[in-house]
């Protein structure tokens, strides 16, 4: 498995380097200060979740080249503790807090299952095989009664983690996203067109 | 958003920062003419005809009273908030994916968030049964809608091109259509490659100062709340006008129960406001939640007189549920595209919109060119690839060369596809909406016709690992429109067959979906429905 | 201003553009190297030709500027309209008579022209109101070629010629004026039309220079005149119109998201800031060439 993180398609291009010029505004710098200053702590998972979750998100998004990674297992605990979903559930999936308790245990039973030891304890190969074994739909724990196993771990564990980390301005840096844009926006719309604003990619 | 912004006599200014508006109010106990449940699309479109015309309006919001240029960060995460995020369940072979997906939450309802997309239906489709053999007529012409089409584009300043390729002749579009995208040029390319027509999307956000809107800054987070009010949604349009007609707006007031009076006409509307149920006294109820509120309103105001549901006499409230399915394509191209600038559908192709030979199914489709934002795109990946890991952050890192078209295809209406009550509470302690869906044999064979087409379009335009998606846009269909009380809901005027002082102003009235965004035409069916009340009122039929 | 051509064609451009600046430098470099020739007597007709084209210069090299530099200067030759309208303003403003900056400007101008239509033609769509909107405007290297022919004209004017191009000069003079102000009309017209009209004022630049360009076309023809004081106060109005429009422009400006804090997306996508001073410097040519017309009238 290739583990080496992508090569810096736009190195040197920060989207805070905006944070005074017109591409932000004050709400905005109001939600992105909230969101690299203070984040959360653990008020809904267990230690013992929180510690799952931090494992399941560093394979689900592995960081090796960033010292100080996005931060996603707080958001996650965030998000349950206020219980706020997405605005829908299949009807054979239980509410969300209760989906996320018990998908955890299942994830940690499956593990158990497979290697003996406890997700936490695997080696990164080891753990991603017990996720490829979710993806696939090849559960075998019982703890996933009443919970599909392959959803909970598309819609509920890959879908939120992803969704957090595209949600953090090093990943927007990454992608050479442009950003936070009010007032202002862009100018140079067409193909291969830059406003000095954007991130310039490495050729 | 905790408590109410409007009350005290004033509503939020949506154009001034920290301003204000005077508001109308009126007291819970004197019957109003109309109180207008949502105060989307459909009921602050007809709110604001229903003010304007002198009827006293109360409408009542779920969903807070937004201030645009002060609440709408430029953030995908932080603007989840403009989504209905209550519980709803959502199953069936094909679930439909709710909440962000097409669901709003506040006065403007989904305008807030929508793509400004702005069609026309194909005249023929408001005789679909008749003229094309398929899914049911609609008790209304496209002649009878044109003047309402011309109203509603005008009133939204829609920006469109000098002439626009499918259709009947019309008049000019009020502003001139925005500059294309290389998302939308792809769409282009790809077209005149194939000697296919294409068009700019004739949207409404202004490509020039109107009023106090300033044109579109391209900013591309239009999904996401439109923090310059170039968008002309509903809540900067049609809801000013209504507030200075002498309209209440009543937000985060959540309606729980429509009251039938003895004489069987309804008595008014229980709603919850600032953790109390009141109670407003109506001389008419509309009904404008969008096609899964609407029914559900309808279902938990059950009664004696009506069991299955009020209204519910033809047993087809919640029935006939259609959505837009949205199957996906999508390429890297060796340019840059940088397809999160501008609105995020720019370019559109309404080729098998307007073509009924050629197809293995019934019905059409559209498709536009897309730009979706990072945390949407990334969700798309993981759940329609199920990449993660590094093979994730790589295939993200392409974000600036990838571009896609995505279509608007109409499904059939069918009853096995419906709105129903669940046995779960939400925390007003109301019984939740239960939807089911799945495709019939006919929409898969429109999706596959639909991926093979924009397959071949986006390669002809030089995009390279074509790969496809699946997806759905709007809900419609669930309180249909119809001619006669045994095959739906409510009359050519939105009137219930079984209680003649309910209405219903929202996508439910589709008697089928049509191939294009349904905005433009909920908003001239209620500019209709203001007319014809205006008309009936007039004649004492009110 | 977005570029949409398929990769292969741009190389070329690009090295013709390139060859074109090269040209129009070369030229240039040319001329400073010849005798300077000896200043001229005063005369008014020849002093407003060179104010007029120092005026259409000067709102080229700032309009051109903007808007190549919105391009990316992505084709070299995208520095040539900077490059001659900078030295027309230059030698314009002292009056100097030697042909060959104006004449480079004339050629700049359209080889412009043709850059500018290759830009409209290659996009999807090719001609069509999208592109007249959005690419690369055709009537903007106009000006650049006006501002040489004002500059030529002048130095014969000076001299006293009876004639110019085989017209009496008055005649001629009010023929080219009265096609400047309407080109530069019809360019306003396209780009008000993208804005929908959407401020009453917006129809001023439309209406009032082609009623001044229909009189003075007038005054070409052989005869009389026509209604000298009529025309006169028309492209006074004209002349008035350019700062005006300067001023709603900038108030345009204001009005954008953002108005003027957010004037590094402003300046670009708001309304173009040098364009309606070149109706001033149409209406000045055209007052002199009825000046002149009048007077060659009079035996």
């Amino acid at each position: 498995m290739n583990e080496d993180a992508p090569t810096a398609r736009f190195p040197g291009y920060d989207v805070l380097a905006k944070w005074d010029s017109p591409s932000f505004d004050g709400i905005t710098r109001n939600t992105l200060a909230a969101r690299l200053d203070a984040v959360p702590p653990r008020r809904w998972l267990t230690q013992d979740e929180w510690d799952l979750l931090d494992a399941i998100n560093a394979r689900l998004l592995p960081q090796p080249d960033r010292a100080q990674p996005i931060p996603i297992t707080p958001w996650i605990d965030a998000m349950l503790h206020d219980d706020r979903g997405e605005g829908y559930r299949h009807p054979d999936m239980p509410p969300l807090r209760a989906a996320w308790r018990q998908g955890l245990a299942a994830v940690d039973d499956e593990a158990r299952r497979l290697h003996d030891r406890p997700f936490v304890r695997l080696d990164a190969d080891a753990q991603d095989a017990v996720l490829h074994a979710l993806e696939g739909g090849r559960a075998v724990s019982p703890g996933w009664q009443g919970l599909d196993a392959q959803r909970f771990f598309i819609h509920h564990l890959l879908k939120t983690a992803a969704g957090f980390y595209y949600a953090h301005p090093l990943a927007w840096n990454e992608i050479g996203f442009g950003g936070p844009a009010n007032p202002r926006g862009y100018v140079r719309l067409g193909f291969d067109s830059r406003d000095p604003w954007e991130a310039k990619e490495a050729r | 958003m905790i408590a109410p912004r409007t009350g005290g006599g004033r509503a939020p200014d949506v154009y001034e920062r920290g301003g204000w508006v005077t508001m109308r109010e009126y007291d819970d106990d004197d019957a109003v003419d109309f109180v207008v449940v949502g105060a989307g699309a459909g009921g602050a479109t007809l709110a604001c005809k229903l003010a304007e015309a002198g009827f006293s309006v109360v409408v009542l919001e779920a969903g807070p009273f937004w201030r645009p240029l002060e609440d709408f960060a430029s953030d995908e995460e932080a603007q989840q908030q403009l989504y209905w995020l209550e519980e709803r369940l959502s199953g069936g072979t094909d679930a439909l994916a709710l909440g962000g997906n097409n669901s709003g939450w506040g006065v403007g309802g989904s305008t807030v968030h929508f793509s400004m997309i702005s069609l026309r239906f194909r005249p023929e489709w408001f005789r679909s049964r008749s003229q094309l053999g398929y899914g049911f007529d609609w008790p209304i012409t496209y002649d009878d809608l044109a003047p309402y089409y011309d109203e509603a584009e005008r009133a939204l300043a829609v920006s469109g091109p000098v002439r626009y390729p499918w259709g009947p002749p019309r008049r000019r579009y009020p502003y001139r259509e925005h500059e294309m995208n290389a998302a939308g040029l792809v769409l282009a390319r790809g077209a005149e490659k194939m000697g296919i027509e294409w068009s700019a999307v004739p949207l409404a956000t202004v490509s020039a100062p109107r009023g106090k809107s300033p044109p579109c800054v391209y900013r591309g987070f239009c999904n996401f709340g439109c923090a310059t009010n170039a968008k002309q949604s509903a809540l900067i349009v049609w809801i000013p006008r209504a507030l200075a007609a002498g309209a209440e707006v009543r937000d985060l007031a959540m309606a729980g129960r429509i009251e039938l009076g003895a004489d069987g006409r309804a008595a008014g509307v229980h709603y919850r406001r600032n953790d109390a149920w009141r109670f407003q006294r109506a001389r008419n109820v509309v009904v404008a939640g969008y096609a899964i509120e609407t029914p559900r309103l309808l279902l938990n105001s059950a009664c004696g007189r009506f069991p299955q549901g009020l209204a519910n006499g033809s047993g087809l409230v919640g029935t006939h549920l259609t959505t837009h399915a949205g199957p996906g394509v999508w390429a890297r191209f060796d340019e840059a595209i940088r397809w999160y600038k501008g609105p995020p559908n720019m370019a559109v192709c309404e080729h098998w919109n307007y073509t009924d030979a050629g197809k293995d199914f019934h019905g059409g489709y559209a498709f536009m060119s897309q730009g979706p934002l990072p945390r949407a795109w990334a969700q798309l990946l993981v759940t329609e690839r199920h990449l993660w890991g590094m093979a994730l952050r790589r295939e993200m890192a392409d974000y600036n060369h990838m571009a896609g078209l995505v279509a608007v295809a109409e499904t059939e209406p069918r009853a096995c596809n419906r709105v129903e009550l669940a046995d779960v509470r939400d925390r007003h302690g109301l019984p939740v909406a239960h939807v089911t869906f799945e495709y019939s044999a006919n929409d898969r064979r429109m999706q596959d016709h639909a991926r093979r087409f924009m397959g071949e379009m986006l390669a002809a335009a030089g995009g390279k690992d074509t790969w496809t998606s699946d997806d759905t846009s709007h809900i419609l269909g669930t309180c249909r429109m119809g001619s006669d009380r045994e095959t739906s809901v409510v009359d050519a005027d939105g009137r219930s067959w079984d209680v003649d002082n309910l209405w219903i102003c929202d996508g439910s009235l589709f008697p089928t979906a049509g191939g294009v965004n349904p905005s433009l035409t909920i908003q001239a069916l209620a500019c209709r429905m203001g007319a014809r009340i205006q008309a009936l009122a007039a004649r004492g039929e009110l | 201003m977005n570029a949409a051509a398929p990769a292969h064609a741009r190389p070329a451009a690009r090295a013709l553009g390139a060859a074109a600046l090269g040209l129009a430098l070369g030229a240039l470099l040319l001329q400073r190297r010849r005798p300077a020739p000896p200043p001229l007597a005063p005369d008014r007709t020849a002093h407003r030709l060179y104010q007029a084209a120092a005026l259409l210069a000067a709102s080229v090299l700032s309009d051109s500027a903007l808007e190549h530099y919105r391009g990316g200067f992505e084709n070299p030759g995208m520095f040539a309209p900077l490059a001659s309208a900078a030295v027309v303003l230059g030698c314009a403003l002292r009056a100097q008579p030697a042909s060959a900056p104006y004449a480079t400007a004339c050629a700049v101008g359209t080889a412009g022209l043709g850059f500018h239509a290759y830009n409209v033609l290659r996009r999807p769509g090719g001609l069509s109101w999208a592109n007249l909107f959005y690419a690369a405007p055709l009537g903007a290297p106009a000006a650049l070629t006006l501002a040489g022919v004002l500059g030529l004209a002048a130095r014969p004017v000076a001299a006293g010629a009876p004639t110019l191009a085989g017209l009496p000069s008055g005649r001629a003079l009010c023929s080219l004026a009265a096609f400047g102000l309407t080109g530069t009309s019809a360019e306003a017209a396209l780009l008000h039309f993208r804005g929908a009209f959407q401020h009453p004022a917006m129809w001023l630049p439309v209406t009032v220079p082609p009623a001044a360009a229909v009189l003075l076309a007038g005054a070409a023809l052989p005869g009389r005149p026509g209604p000298r004081r009529l025309t006169d106060a028309l492209l006074k109005a004209c002349t008035w119109l350019g700062a005006l429009g300067m001023v709603f422009h900038a108030r345009g400006i204001a009005r954008q998201m953002g108005g003027w804090r957010n004037w590094s997306q402003n300046l670009l996508a708001g309304p173009p800031l040098p364009a309606p001073p070149s109706f001033s410097a149409l209406a000045l040519a055209g007052r002199a060439a009825l000046a002149l017309r009048t007077a060659q009238e009079r035996p």
